[in-house]
């Protein structure tokens, strides 16, 4: 049996937990190349953003994209799968203090005449079990030529 | 040169959310990824496995790219800059040494709940012209 006829609907894939602080957002910055001052500067933080108050600096949204995609790559890369697609959105900031876990889940199966895919919902949520990002992944299982 | 770390510096020559016209080409530079690069960003997600053969940078490396291929008057600069949501598709790696090109527009631009939102839509290239990710991305404008 392939590892593509072994996967389930519904299976778990679980991430590491990951513990945000400034240091880690400001590597973030230096590895990224986004030193946008919303992850940088406190004293802009306290400003109004609409009606949005963050009161200090936020992680970047894309520290969960970055997690999503390294919890799907090991997780496919020993089953000879490949990660082909991921889609989010951010739905609360994360400061530093929070620590965040990515999971997901597999939600269909699907052949299509070139290689078998999985698609998956994926989250990531803080230390009270809030979501802050969600989203929909997608890997595809190449076919032995 | 070094790469400017002040997104203020040049924020008077950003365009706004006025000036954004859905559809026009961003101006974009090209970019050799280096190892040191790939290393830095490695830290910052914690990367460790690589599935293909040779060294390869994390797929989620075009969050880097995207800075290292727009230059300073770009408006995803434009602090304040509120990124809502991101999708990719990934289709080779990107690899240490790789001349990387991108197109990129913004794609659409709408005002909802009163926010002033851009849509941004990217294709990163290597050197041999094949696909390596492309990527659509909401933004919320800070005006």
């Amino acid at each position: 049996m392939t590892a593509f006829a072994k996967l389930a609907i519904g299976q778990q894939v679980q991430g590491t937990p990951f513990a945000v602080t400034r240091e880690t957002i400001r590597e973030f910055c230096d590895g990224s190349l986004d030193y946008n001052p919303l992850h940088l500067d406190d004293d802009y933080m306290k400003s109004s953003f609409g009606k949005t108050q963050f009161g200090g600096i936020i992680m970047h949204g894309m520290t969960n994209f970055g997690l999503i995609t390294r919890m799907l790559t090991d997780w496919l890369y020993p089953l000879g799968g490949v990660h082909r697609r991921l889609e989010t959105r951010w739905r609360a900031p994360v400061k530093p203090g929070d620590t965040i876990t990515p999971s997901a889940r597999i939600v269909n199966k699907r052949a299509t005449d070139a290689a078998d895919w999985v698609v998956l919902e994926v989250e990531v949520r803080n230390q009270r079990s809030e979501a802050v990002a969600t989203g929909e992944a997608m890997a595809e299982f190449p076919r032995a030529r | 040169m070094p790469f400017e770390t002040d997104f203020w510096k040049d924020a008077a020559l950003r365009k706004k959310w006025d000036d954004i016209i859905p559809g026009e080409p961003r101006k974009t530079l090209p970019y050799v990824l280096t190892l040191e690069a790939i290393h830095k960003y490695c830290r910052a997600v914690d990367a460790k496995r690589s599935p293909w053969k040779g060294l390869i940078a994390p797929l989620s490396i075009h969050i880097m790219l995207m800075f290292a291929c727009t230059p300073v008057d770009d408006w995803m600069r434009s602090p304040g800059t509120v990124n809502a949501g991101q999708s990719w598709s990934y289709n080779i790696p990107a690899r240490p040494g790789d001349a990387i090109t991108l197109q990129a527009r913004a794609l659409d631009k709408f005002i909802k709940k009163e926010r002033l939102f851009v849509v941004h839509d990217n294709v990163f290239f290597n050197q041999h012209a094949e696909v390596i990710c492309s990527g659509r991305g909401w933004t919320i404008r800070p005006q």
